[in-house]
């Protein structure tokens, strides 16, 4: 067992601190409190970290990209991560859907949308799954052809005609192509019945409704979208008609059924999370005076400092095992299970942060604030019970 | 004998304030803009229904004009205010305590005669206590078992003019109700006297100022209090117990259980909103409730809500019941305590499961359940926090006597 990393491994995670600390960090809570959900996006950091990289770093080497490896991501999520959770996501979202475009999409696709998506440090990916009534049923799909999503595409010669709308849709007020799951049968489960379609934002009948108002992750967009009579040609449908199951993580040779680079995601996520938890709490102890001696002093605050600690660094472990088992093409439930366990941790180690640092007479620390709000997030992404019970579904 | 049968009163009562909560409280409550935790505004004109109801002198005796409420009608009332909104439940219960407190108790006939007929019928009429000052640390962290004061000095000042007015100056932080008090009992150190005194400030008094909190890490509302060269009559001075009566009455786990009730109903607003949504919400073929993962879940937040509950009411019952713990029927341990530790422990996860049940929703910031949780945080990091409770705990458990130091300690001393 080998813990080394290589150069290129260390540069990138150098290259992202450095990044986090100078550029993410001085607007990370400015950028939580400004209050109307569409002006929380802020394209200045979205230019700069794509000038490095961070946009296009799971595109393969061939297509201009920087073809890192699973290891490389975890590390360079985990960092942003530190800096905020919301703006890792912002970037790492274009890797989850470059792994995507790699796995399922043919080289004609890739022809006209890599390229645009790698020259432009703007271009923005996301993927519409939910529907108003189909979340928890589209974790797991049942077989009764009136669950799944409803959102219709219908055939007319060379274009499909895509009606209905999505919602909680991460990206979508900020992207510029995305894959969208459409019910192209409904007499079929759904699961028979879907079809993905790559569609790009400028598609005439498609538009972007509300956008919304997060507690946690408020840098991250989400919306809905609305499909009247979305015309989408047939080149843009990804794999076979009738077949959406795809997975991002489905190059690597993914054969658990899970999303190979989505659980890794967001435990590396969270690990940065931790990680600024766990900084800012030991500098806090170590700097702040109760009773005429820092806190570090006492028993009880050795003993959360220790928890957040152990907890920190078991999640680090757990997801770098994970992502260095992606690059051996080793797939199991783990990567599902790093990420329902990260949702534990990330939430136990911003409110131990939270408790240690306690209400000020009566006010609590934005930063503190921030980060439980941002780990919440995680309840329904990661850690729910469908969540969990799909990963479980994993382990045979 | 320990009762848990609720009066014919306390039922009634119940009955009133949870069909104001329904019928008025939550349409405003569950308003998008109202549970966007950036506007924390208070809903003044609830507060003024709630006023001829009884609510804001609910525990004032019923010979001074209140409803002579015991301890555990306060809990049983403010649980339901706070299932609608916690704001509303904070303002109530600060201005009926303080009220019980200060008529009942603290203030002779002539200042009673003076201030009683405004408070008794002015609907606005609400009580803040300015005790708390800046940077002023209270919890007991390494002085656990350990022979140091710490209970907090007293900067502000008030001297006696020639005239015989007192002339106060000093800054008060995290004064509960600040924003909308019509009378202020301010603590202060008085040159020359070893313990702090307090004495009542009309919150019109010029040299006194107001800044309200945008967003305090408190339910209600509450600022920061200036005094400037601020006079007040000399016959405004309390009585020399009233500082011991008022001390802590601001800090969760040893003032008032309507607190904890608080936090109760803060939970009871998640369980319930939650409870609605598994049973309308169709995901996998059936109703979210009528699957095992989320029946379990909603079972436990109703184990967590009954448990405390009966903790919160038995504080409150054993404050009702001094020989209670006479008579060895209750262990001599502080039950406030307790209940506020358990109460607040359990609510922050029950509204965190409640929220799970919503998805997406659950973090939404123009839907409730980010609110409940928001709610619950408040509640588990208010004051010194769970942490120093469990150590002053400790202390009464270890059977340690801390050496008895002033209810308020003068600055320097």
């Amino acid at each position: 067992m080998d813990f080394e990393l290589s150069n290129e491994q260390r540069s990138w995670q150098m290259l992202a601190r450095k990044f986090a600390e100078e550029e993410i960090r001085p607007i990370s809570l400015a950028r939580d409190a400004i209050e109307t959900p569409r002006e929380t996006w802020d394209w200045d950091i979205i230019k700069k970290g794509s000038k490095l990289g961070f946009r296009t770093m799971a595109v393969p080497k061939e297509w201009g990209g920087h073809g890192t490896d699973f290891v490389t991501q975890a590390l360079v999520m985990t960092e942003l991560a530190k800096a905020d959770s919301a703006i890792s996501k912002a970037f790492s979202q274009n890797w989850k859907w470059s792994h995507l475009i790699s796995a399922s999409c043919t080289e004609e696709q890739k022809k006209r949308f890599l390229p645009a998506f790698v020259a432009d440090d703007t271009f923005v990916l996301g993927k519409g799954i939910t529907e108003p009534s189909a979340g928890s049923d589209n974790r797991m799909p049942m077989d009764d052809p009136k669950t799944g999503v409803k959102l219709r595409a219908e055939r007319q010669g060379d274009v499909w005609i895509l009606n209905g709308e999505k919602t909680f849709i991460a990206n979508a007020p900020v992207g510029k192509l995305f894959f969208i799951d459409a019910r192209t049968d409904t007499t079929v489960p759904p699961k028979q019945g879907t079809t993905m379609f790559l569609v790009p934002s400028d598609t005439p009948g498609f538009r972007i409704g509300k956008v919304f108002n997060k507690s946690g992750w408020r840098f991250y967009q989400n919306g809905e979208m609305i499909f009247e009579n979305a015309r989408v040609p047939h080149a843009n449908v990804v794999g076979e008609v009738g077949g959406a199951v795809h997975k991002a993580g489905g190059a690597g040779g993914d054969t658990t059924g899970g999303d190979l680079f989505g659980d890794l995601e967001l435990s590396a996520n969270a690990l940065g999370i931790c990680d600024d938890a766990c900084e800012t709490a030991l500098r806090f102890v170590n700097t702040a005076k109760r009773g005429g001696q820092v806190l570090f002093a006492q028993q009880n605050v050795q003993l959360q400092i220790n928890r957040m600690f152990m907890l920190t660094e078991a999640l680090r472990s757990y997801v770098l095992r994970v992502a260095w088992e992606h690059d051996r093409k080793i797939h199991s439930h783990n990567a599902g299970l790093a990420m329902n366990y990260s949702t534990d941790v990330v939430q136990e180690v911003t409110e131990l942060y939270m408790a240690i640092r306690g209400s000020q007479g009566c006010h609590m620390d934005h930063h503190a604030d921030k980060i439980a709000r941002d780990a919440f997030i995680w309840s329904h992404l990661a850690g729910d019970s469908v969540s969990r019970m799909k990963v479980t579904r994993r382990i045979h | 004998m320990y009762n848990l049968h609720l009066s014919a009163e306390q039922l009634e009562i119940r009955d009133t304030v949870r069909d104001f909560v329904t019928r008025e409280i939550k349409p405003v409550a569950l308003k998008a803009e109202r549970l966007d935790l950036r506007d924390r505004s208070l809903p003044m004109q609830l507060l003024d229904q709630a006023s001829p109801m009884g609510l804001r002198t609910l525990a004032l005796s019923e010979d001074r004009g209140g409803a002579g409420a015991d301890e555990l009608t306060c809990c049983i009332v403010t649980e339901e205010l706070a299932a609608g909104d916690a704001d509303i439940a904070a303002v109530l219960a600060t201005t009926s305590w303080l009220g019980h407190i200060l008529f009942d108790y603290a203030m002779s006939d002539a200042q009673c005669e003076r201030f009683l007929t405004k408070f008794a019928s002015d609907d606005r009429f609400h009580l803040a206590f300015a005790g708390h000052e800046a940077d002023v640390d209270t919890r007991l962290g390494v002085n656990y078992h350990r022979p140091a004061v710490t209970t907090a000095p007293v900067n502000t000042t008030a001297v006696k003019a020639s005239s015989g007015e007192w002339i106060i100056n000093g800054i008060k932080d995290c004064v509960a109700n600040a924003p909308i008090a019509a009378l202020f009992a301010v603590s202060v150190a008085i040159p020359g006297q070893s313990n702090a005194k307090v004495l009542l400030v009309p919150g019109d008094m010029p040299g006194l100022s107001v800044r309200a909190y945008e967003k305090p890490w408190r339910h209600g509302c509450s600022g920061d209090v200036t005094f400037k060269d601020c006079r007040v009559p000399a016959d405004h001075l309390l009585g020399d117990d009233a500082a011991a009566l008022l001390v802590g009455i601001d800090a969760p786990g040893e003032g008032i259980s309507s607190f904890q009730a608080l936090n109760l109903g803060i939970g009871r607003a998640a369980y319930e909103a939650a409870v609605d949504y598994a049973q309308i919400r169709v995901q996998g073929g059936r109703p979210l409730i009528e699957h095992q993962a989320i029946g379990t879940k909603l079972a436990e937040i109703a184990i967590k809500l009954e448990v405390a509950r009966t903790a919160v009411w038995q504080a409150a019952w054993a404050s009702d019941h001094p020989d209670a713990i006479a008579d060895r029927s209750l262990p001599d341990l502080p039950l406030k305590s307790i209940a506020q530790i358990f109460t607040s422990e359990m609510m922050m996860k029950a509204t965190k499961d409640a929220a799970e049940i919503f998805g997406a929703m659950g973090v939404m910031r123009d839907m409730p359940l980010q609110k409940y949780i928001h709610d619950a945080r408040v509640c588990l990091h208010s004051g010194n926090g769970n942490s120093d409770t469990k150590l002053r705990l400790a202390e009464v458990i270890a059977g340690y006597r801390r050496p008895a130091g002033p209810a308020m300690a003068i600055a320097g001393e």
